[in-house]
């Protein structure tokens, strides 16, 4: 799978850049920072998987993640944390243990992980006996075989044929249980955000609650319920 | 027909199920109650005679042989086989002692008679096996006994039924009657019909349970109740001895079945007297289920006290059918009963003595029904003798005619009391012949019948019963038994004239003043200021529950007193104080009535004696109808030593006077030889002197009439026109007449030696039982009481308090560290995460790292 | 000696000649093999974790959870890739299992927003050191 020519200086690219923005997500003061950062590390990735030839991923990878989750990111930082950003006085990261122990953890972690990369690596290469030219060549040859797209600059791939081949044959029942874990998912979240005044007016709160709460609040008690 | 017999008492219990169960809930009216119970046991009595017919009569007749439903109709097996062993070793002995007495008898015997003697000793039936299956059916068995039974309880039972329709009309209770009444039929049925003794028993039992739940049946009153009590566990003595009896019976024969039990006691040694084997201890048991069941001496206490239960079940239960069960049981046994010389006397000598024990006992009682009750017991006591003495048939035979007379005058006797509001007692009786027509008449057949005049039922069969004891062969004493019979003939005439001259002849008592138990009762109550129902002395009689302000009862003179007590006149529709006037009985009551009259009077001719052959041109006229012959195959004969066959007794030719003597001193030596020397025979010894069997036999009818219209004119004198010398004599036989008023003191005796002593003993062990026996249990308790609480405090104080220092030692040590640990802080809970991660991926990789470090 | 399993990674720093160096840098660098993408993924994994157990801010620790995530997401796909030009039959399980954790991300993630809403509305706060109700 060595990539070679354009593709490793893109990869280069798309690599650092992504590295670079996720370490800025994880520093910068403002969350809206934050999030626009991790919005520019997933689109690296995405093109990253785009190098590695899943380029249905790459397309889900940025209408849904970014799309719409990173979307809902925003949406909740302006919900709730545009007052504390006004201040800009506050401190953005923990006590000094707590980092202190977290980046020696991360330093273990980033030293087994290349510990074991280079293990992986000799046998990886015993195995990968092919020269990147000649796999270069194999695919070239490969491509040949599929139709050029509507552009004519480039072949289409099979790559969304075949996961759908795969995803629905092999793993549809995963499929199905991952729909309802989004129904799921659904109905909790909007159970789990809804106002005291929204859960009265529906009836669903409960009665000793309902009176603690109409101390504070009175106009709970002018809430008819909307259902009998 | 005969395959349907099976209904016959099922019909009845169907009737008692539907009432009982359904009559209340359904609020069945008393026309439908009273149709279900009186169709169910007319059903039966129609499929009774059709059977009997069918049997006896038809054209495949199957009489002498029994009939068994277990041949072609309903059978159920009840009891599976099960091991029984028969007492071989028992038998043996019999063998040897009937052989030495074979021996004895044939040494004292001339040489003639030697010759004409046959060996009728004990031909052993040597292939019984010692091992038995004992197999009980419940099948029904139709032979003559039975059919005669069968009749009579469903045929009078049929009267009394429709009697008791208007006798009981108004009774809350009215459904309950008839379902009791429907389960005492079907229970009798059972008894008679049984084809085993198991059978019998059960019908023995069921019927002492509904004789219990019918003297009961005014179950608010104490007397009844009491009553009720009495009979049901006087019955059980008997029973007891009847149950031993049955085991006997099992363990001897292998069997319960009637057919195979008398087939092979027929071949067993006769025991004379004095020798006691084990076909006298079978007889003693089942006499004792008689005594029990039939009120015989000593068990005869609970037949006048049951006198609380309504007329009509006096009249069924304790008259007609149940009495006689045990007739029954002993008929049915005659086989072991004529095995056992020493049985017979004693059957004849207590029928004898509870013959004329009631019958003086019937001379001096006031209330109606105790009289009857009285005579009832003497009459059984008259077929206690007749079985005694070895005339088994005729002691059928006074069954039935019994059955007839007594219902008759016991329905009379309710009728007479329904008229008269319930009033019971004699002495305010008198002269009700104008008022109860119907009433008078039918009662006055049932009184000539049982004084024993020619030609009503009753004079057949007394005079037959006293002719056989008198002329007896099977017991010695049979001139005692003839003449206590006699005696007792006599008070029997004497109490039932008086009866009659107290009830319809002579000056109208009723509406005089005071007298009787009953105003006596109602006048203590009014002194208290109660109301009659309140009476704190029980009245006598089957009084039923009446409503306040409905008077039942005897009249008052007073009438402004009696309406400034209860502040009300009487309300009851046109009977007023002063003048209760008797009135007749509806029909449903008097129908019943005139048909047993008419059994009365005809039912006899069925059993006409031998002594009117030169009239009739038989011994025993009329065949098969004859009950003699009729009976003859189910009655062992110790001459032949097998059941008569009915070609003997049927082709009786006319016997001409000369050969007869000779012909039957040889069956009577016959039978004196087989039962030994008897002794005195009175029959014997007056033919002797006039040299005629004819002769004798009409000196003894004679005697018979003589001594029963000197009864009657006896009591006509004392009662009807001499009226106060009853009083007179009475005083000057005062203790005489004391005894008799009191019964002879019997209950007083049984309730503080048996009675009370019983009831002592009970105290003593429930004494024991509580304080030893519960005193040892509650020790126990306290002990582990008080073990249980050292223990605890053991528990609490040391066990506990080592516990607690471990813990709160522990607990002060560790629980800053780990308190500390509990920070609420996520993230340091993340970093716990991640640090365990790395462990886990550092032991996945244990084995390179281990290698690396190297 | 963890550091001589280390070395050889680095071997290329200390090998003889700077123009060696350079060269067999520029080689490795120039075909970029399946070992930088795990390397990559790695490294954003890191970075995330740090971010997890550093921050204050709430929805940066989510956003530090997505990229955790992506970095899983990205090794998946590199297997895929290698697989797939190794001539394994199940060279697309990777990309399946990539579609499965994205799905898995979004539904946490409107989840978890959903309790930071709740949360900020019941306690005022986005700093996630003040909230610490269960301590002891």
């Amino acid at each position: 799978m060595t990539l070679s020519g354009y593709e490793a200086l893109f990869f280069w690219i798309f690599a650092l850049g992504a590295i670079f923005a996720g370490l800025l997500t994880v520093m910068a003061r403002n969350a809206v920072h934050s999030a626009l950062f991790l919005i520019s590390s997933l689109v690296s990735v995405a093109a990253l998987f785009v190098l590695a030839r899943a380029e249905f991923i790459a397309g889900v990878q940025i209408l849904v993640y970014v799309g719409g989750v990173m979307v809902l990111f925003l949406f909740v930082i302006m919900l709730v944390n545009v007052g504390a950003e006004e201040r800009g006085r506050d401190e953005i990261f923990n006590n000094q243990r707590q980092v202190a122990a977290s980046l020696i953890f991360c330093l273990l972690l980033v030293g087994g992980v290349l510990y074991s990369v280079n293990k992986g690596y000799r046998g990886l290469q015993e195995h990968d006996k092919t020269t990147p030219e000649a796999v270069a060549a194999q695919e070239a040859s490969r491509d040949q075989s599929l139709p050029k797209t509507a552009t004519l600059t480039s072949r289409r791939t099979k790559d969304s044929e075949r996961l759908a081949g795969s995803l629905y044959r092999y793993a549809s029942l995963p499929f199905e249980i991952a729909s309802v874990l989004l129904l799921v998912a659904i109905i909790g979240s909007v159970m789990l955000a809804r106002t005291l005044r929204q859960e009265a007016s529906a009836d669903d709160v409960d009665p000793e609650v309902l009176k603690e709460e109409m101390v504070r609040d009175p106009e709970l008690a002018r809430l008819e319920p909307q259902s009998e | 027909m005969l395959k349907y017999i099976w209904l016959v008492p099922l019909l009845p219990l169907i009737g008692a199920a539907i009432n009982g169960l359904l009559g209340r809930k359904l609020r069945f009216s008393e026309k439908l109650i009273g149709g279900i119970a009186v169709g169910s046991v007319a059903l039966s009595f129609l499929i009774s005679v059709a059977a009997v017919y069918s049997y006896g009569f038809g054209g495949h007749a199957e009489w002498p042989k029994p009939y068994l439903t277990s041949q072609d109709g309903f059978s159920f097996n009840w009891i599976p086989g099960g091991a029984v062993s028969v007492n071989q070793g028992g038998r043996a002995r019999m063998e040897a002692e009937a052989a030495k007495q074979l021996q004895e008898q044939l040494a004292a015997m001339t040489p003639e008679e030697r010759s004409r003697h046959g060996t009728i000793t004990g031909t052993f039936v040597a292939d019984t096996p010692r091992y038995a299956l004992l197999n009980i059916d419940w099948s029904y068995q139709l032979d003559p006994l039975s059919s005669i039974f069968m009749l009579i309880v469903t045929g009078v039972g049929l009267c009394i039924f429709v009697f008791a329709t208007g006798y009981m009309h108004g009774e809350t209770g009215f459904y309950r009657f008839f379902a009791y009444m429907g389960l005492f039929m079907f229970a009798m049925l059972v008894l008679v019909m049984g084809s085993n003794f198991l059978m019998m028993f059960v019908g023995w039992e069921g019927v002492g349970l509904c004789s219990y739940l019918l003297i009961g049946y005014y179950f608010d009153r104490p007397e009844a109740a009491n009553a009720s009590r009495k009979a049901f566990i006087t019955n059980r003595i008997g029973d007891f001895g009847f149950a031993l009896a049955i085991f006997g019976v099992i363990a001897t024969f292998g069997s319960a079945q009637y057919v195979d039990v008398f087939n092979q006691a027929k071949s067993y040694p006769i025991e004379l007297l004095g020798h006691w084997g084990v076909l006298s201890w079978i007889a003693l048991g089942l006499f004792i289920g008689a005594c029990g069941k039939s009120a015989q001496l000593p068990l005869h206490v609970w037949l006048p006290d049951a006198m609380a239960g309504p007329t009509p079940v006096s009249a069924l239960i304790h008259a007609a059918t149940m009495v006689t069960a045990g007739l029954y049981m002993v008929t049915r046994t005659n086989v072991i009963f004529q095995h056992s010389q020493t049985m017979l006397l004693v059957v004849a000598l207590i029928g004898a003595a509870t013959a004329i024990f009631a019958a003086t006992i019937g001379i001096t009682q006031n209330d109606i029904k105790k009289v009857l009750a009285y005579s009832t017991v003497s009459q059984l006591g008259f077929m206690f003798m007749a079985c005694g003495v070895g005339a088994f048939v005729i002691g059928i035979f006074h069954v039935m005619t019994h059955a007839f007379f007594k219902a008759l005058m016991f329905l009379g006797a309710g009728s007479v009391i329904h008229g008269m509001h319930h009033e019971q007692d004699m002495r305010r009786m008198g002269g009700l012949k104008k008022y109860m027509p119907y009433t008078y008449w039918t009662f006055m057949a049932g009184w000539l019948a049982i004084c024993g005049i020619i030609p009503f039922s009753g004079f057949w069969s007394k005079d037959e019963i006293l002719w056989q004891a008198a002329s007896t062969t099977h017991i010695p004493l049979g001139w005692l038994i003839w003449l206590i019979g006699t005696i007792a003939a006599t008070c029997t005439a004497f109490y039932m004239t008086r009866l009659m001259a107290m009830t319809f002849w002579g000056k109208e008592r009723f509406l005089e003043g005071a007298g009787g138990e009953a105003d006596e009762a109602h006048a203590s109550a009014y002194d208290k200021g109660l109301a009659p129902h309140d009476a704190l002395r029980p009245s006598a009689g089957d009084r039923p529950r009446h409503e306040p302000g409905e008077h039942v009862g005897p009249v008052y003179e007073d009438v402004a007193h009696h309406v400034a007590t209860h502040g009300h006149a009487d309300e009851d529709g046109g009977h007023t104080h002063g003048a209760h006037v008797p009135h007749e009985s509806p029909p449903s009551m008097w129908v019943p009535l005139a048909v047993l009259a008419l059994l009365a009077i005809i039912g006899g001719f069925v059993g006409i004696g031998p002594a009117f052959r030169s009239v009739t041109g038989s011994e025993h006229p009329g065949g098969r109808l004859h009950i003699v012959n009729w009976l003859n195959p189910i009655i062992w004969n110790p001459v032949t030593g097998d059941f008569n066959a009915p070609e003997g007794a049927e082709h009786a030719a006319p016997v001409a006077e000369t050969p007869a003597p000779p012909a039957e001193s040889a069956q009577g030596e016959a039978s004196a030889s087989v039962y030994g020397n008897t002794g005195y025979n009175l029959a014997h010894s007056v033919e002797s002197s006039t040299h005629s069997e004819l002769g004798t036999e009409w000196i003894f009818i004679i005697i018979s009439l003589v001594v029963a219209g000197t009864g009657m004119l006896l009591g006509a004198y004392f009662y009807l026109w001499r009226p106060k010398l009853a009083g007179i004599w009475a005083q000057r036989l005062r203790p005489l007449y004391v005894a008799s008023y009191n019964k002879y003191w019997v209950d007083e005796f049984y309730g503080a030696v048996v009675t009370r002593r019983t009831m002592d003993l009970a105290r003593a062990v429930y004494a024991f039982d509580s304080k030893v026996v519960d005193g040892i249990v509650n020790g126990l308790a306290t002990l582990s009481r008080v073990f249980s609480r050292i223990v605890g405090a053991f528990d609490k104080y040391f066990v506990d308090g080592l516990v607690n220092t471990i813990a709160a030692f522990i607990m002060r040590l560790m629980s800053p560290l780990f308190r500390a640990a509990q920070t609420g802080f996520t993230q340091n809970y993340a970093l716990v995460m991640v640090l365990g991660l790395m462990v886990a991926v550092a032991l996945f990789f244990m084995r390179d790292i281990l290698s690396a470090i190297r | 000696m963890i550091m001589h399993n280390l070395i050889p990674t680095f071997a290329f720093l200390f090998q003889e000649g700077l123009r060696s160096k350079a060269e067999l840098m520029r080689e490795s660098a120039a075909h970029p093999d399946l070992s930088k993408f795990l390397v990559i993924g790695a490294l954003l994994f890191i970075i995330g974790v740090a971010g997890v157990l550093t921050r204050r801010n709430i929805i940066v620790i989510f956003m530090s959870i997505e990229l955790i995530l992506n970095a899983a997401n990205l090794n998946f796909i590199a297997f895929s890739r290698y697989l797939s030009t190794t001539g394994s039959p199940n060279a697309v399980a990777g990309q399946i299992f990539t579609v499965f954790v994205i799905v898995v991300a979004a539904a946490e993630a409107a989840i978890g927003l959903g309790i930071v809403i709740a949360l900020y509305r019941n306690k005022e706060t986005i700093w996630v050191d003040e909230i610490d109700l269960l301590k002891w």
